[in-house]
């Protein structure tokens, strides 16, 4: 029993590999596929790879532009939220003060709506200060998403950190700012760059958002992916292709941070 | 050795002081009213089972607890509400609370960072701590590359440079095996030698207690039992517990009636005694008013002052189990009204289950407790 019990966990973990993996492989393969290749029935499998997808993206000024749009939007998203985030996260994981436990569900009753909901008035509210089609608007209608899981993810990140640190450096004379900036953030960069990671992904993947608030100006990577599909004919090829560079900055960006995700970084400093 | 304070109610002088000191969270009460004094470069243990509020006591001198009530005085000043850094005083916890990520250079160099000392001086004094705690080898090392004496050995580095009026140590040893923290505990003693600092060192362990303290003070449920020497509370403890907690294996108490009473002289007869037994009050007797004829009281006797065999007197007991701690035999025993009787006795023995045998002792070895506890 045991055993069949271990087959049937085996063939199931590689069904949803299998399932979460194949539109990934498609679109990577895809974007090395001639457009003759691309439409074949039944699909081919083994085929020459072009690079003429790519090509065309990096020549389109268009998908460029989208992804330094996207990078811009999703650095400064991230980097605001974790500023503004961590500090808050210290605050509610080792201080008490009135309202603690409303601010902490405020925090996160902000991600119960769901952001269609939203999409109408914040455009409204957009418009009415100019801030149509900019970087900033972006930023700032991200960071209210992002904050949250910062603040969630490092509050119980920090939480976790022995008492006794801080209480340690207080005695050393460290000040409330010491301890934050020299015990708490080095030792919650896991919970940090996984926050990071959240945020970093979510500005990145965004569409609906940047569909409503941007037109030429700011269109982010996504919109750009998107707007491939309207017209006449559909370039699987370039579509594909720019799936493919747009998935690379969140890749590498998640491998880099992920090195500061292992657990355990707080052994040593008790028992 | 300094000398002590006479007394632990409301002692007036002292290099640390604290007063009619009390800890309430809510209506749960921890410390209930500790007035005690420590004299500049004495060595203060505080013991008690768990619970007993020792912790929150050093805590509270440290500044990291709030006294509810009572002051706290620090070299003559008053620093009840003062905040930890201003107090001149460092803690080694029972964590270690080291940096993690932090070399430990760095870790003990931390609180004269913080004190903005020039980076030269900090150098010299990271590399000093070392010296005197041989572990120049591993300034370079994060924690996690430590053993827990190292690790402990780097606590006591932190807290040394920064040179304070007072050192607290929170159940410092409590992690470390039984070899390396007897290896500490000569070193924590040679630190007090050479430092010539006042210290206050927590434990539940009697025998940290009675080999470091120049003075030990008893906690029960956040009071205060009985302050005294080492040697003062074992050849005097105030009641059972004090009896009870100081001295391995645990003072043996035996039930026993009161048969004549002359002044601070008393008559105690009990089956199990071969004759009446004299004994004299240690605490003056006259203080209270101490048991009458007719009266229980109990009987206290150390295992170490039993002996197998003959003595000026004398207790018959029935054996039940000899433990060999190979120099000597730890002999588990009844009294004829089913009392547990432990003695420790010298050499090998080897004493059945059900054997009776005679143990003698010195009648001014014994104690006497009323039935309340307290002693006669």
């Amino acid at each position: 029993m045991p055993r069949v019990g271990r087959l049937l966990h085996g063939a199931g973990l590689l069904a949803v590999f299998a399932v979460t993996i194949f539109p990934f492989y498609w679109m990577v393969s895809s974007s090395f596929k001639t457009q003759t290749d691309l439409l074949a029935s039944p699909p081919v499998w083994l085929f020459t790879p072009t690079l003429a997808n790519y090509a065309e993206v990096f020549a389109d000024q268009k998908v460029v532009g989208a992804i330094v749009n996207s990078l811009i939007v999703a650095v400064f998203s991230t980097g605001l939220a974790v500023v503004l985030g961590t500090p808050a996260a210290f605050a509610l994981a080792r201080y008490e003060f009135r309202g603690k436990s409303d601010l902490w569900f405020w925090f996160i009753s902000n991600r119960f709506i769901s952001p269609i909901v939203l999409a109408l008035p914040i455009y409204l509210v957009a418009q009415n200060i100019g801030l149509l089609d900019t970087h900033l608007v972006l930023i700032l209608v991200y960071i209210t998403f992002i904050l949250p899981i910062v603040v969630w993810i490092c509050t119980d990140q920090f939480r976790s950190i022995p008492r006794d640190l801080e209480e340690a450096a207080r005695l050393e004379g460290a000040s409330q700012f010491d301890i934050f900036w020299r015990i708490y953030l080095p030792l919650g960069v896991p919970g940090i760059a996984v926050s990071a990671i959240f945020g970093f992904i979510f500005s990145w993947n965004e569409l609906l958002y940047a569909l409503v608030l941007t037109r030429r100006a700011v269109q982010t990577a996504p919109v750009v992916a998107t707007s491939f599909m309207s017209g006449y004919e559909l370039p699987w090829g370039k579509i594909m292709a720019t799936g493919t560079v747009i998935v690379l900055p969140v890749t590498i960006f998640a491998l880099l941070v992920s090195r500061h995700m292992v657990r355990g970084l707080t052994m040593g400093a008790t028992k | 050795m300094p000398r002590l304070a006479t007394t632990g109610e409301g002692a007036g002088t002292g290099f640390l002081r604290l007063e009619g000191i009390e800890k309430r969270y809510g209506a749960a009460s921890v410390i209930n009213g500790v007035s005690i004094a420590a004299r500049e470069g004495e060595f203060v243990v505080f013991v008690g089972p768990s619970g007993c509020g020792k912790s929150t006591l050093l805590r509270m001198i440290a500044g990291l607890e709030e006294v509810t009530a009572g002051d706290v005085f620090i070299d003559g000043a008053r620093v009840t509400e003062l905040e930890p850094a201003k107090r001149k005083v460092s803690m080694v916890f029972q964590s270690y609370a080291l940096f993690p990520h932090m070399t430990v250079r760095d870790n003990i160099a931390f609180g004269l960072k913080m004190s903005k000392v020039p980076r030269a001086e900090i150098g010299r004094q990271v590399a000093e701590a070392a010296r005197i705690l041989q572990m120049e080898p591993l300034l370079d090392r994060k924690p996690r590359q430590l053993s827990g004496g190292q690790r402990q050995r780097v606590a006591i580095g932190r807290a040394i440079v920064r040179h304070p009026k007072l050192f607290l140590f929170d159940e410092p040893l409590s992690n470390l095996d039984a070899e390396l923290r007897a290896q500490m505990r000569v070193e924590i003693a040679r630190l007090h030698r050479e430092l010539g600092v006042t210290m206050v060192y927590v434990t539940h362990d009697q025998v940290e207690a009675m080999t470091l303290a120049d003075r030990i003070v008893v906690l029960r449920a956040g009071r205060v039992e009985q302050v005294g020497s080492p040697d003062e509370l074992y050849d005097a403890p105030g009641n059972t517990f004090v009896a009870g907690f100081i001295g391995s294996p645990k003072m043996n108490l035996v039930a026993a009636t009161v048969t004549a009473r002359d002044g601070a002289a008393l008559t105690l007869a009990n089956p199990s005694l071969a004759a009446p037994l004299q004994v004299a009050a240690r605490h003056g007797g006259g203080a209270q008013p101490g048991p009458g004829i007719g009266d229980t009281v109990l009987l206290g006797l150390r295992p170490e002052h039993l002996m197998l065999g003959d003595g000026p007197n004398r207790i018959e007991l029935t054996a039940d189990l000899s433990e060999s701690l190979g120099g000597s035999t730890l002999v588990y025993a009844q009294t004829r009204a089913a009392e547990p009787v432990v003695l420790q006795a010298a050499g090998r023995q080897t004493l059945g289950k059900g054997e009776p045998f005679t143990a003698g002792f010195d009648a001014a070895r014994a104690y006497v407790f009323n039935k309340d506890g307290h002693a006669f």
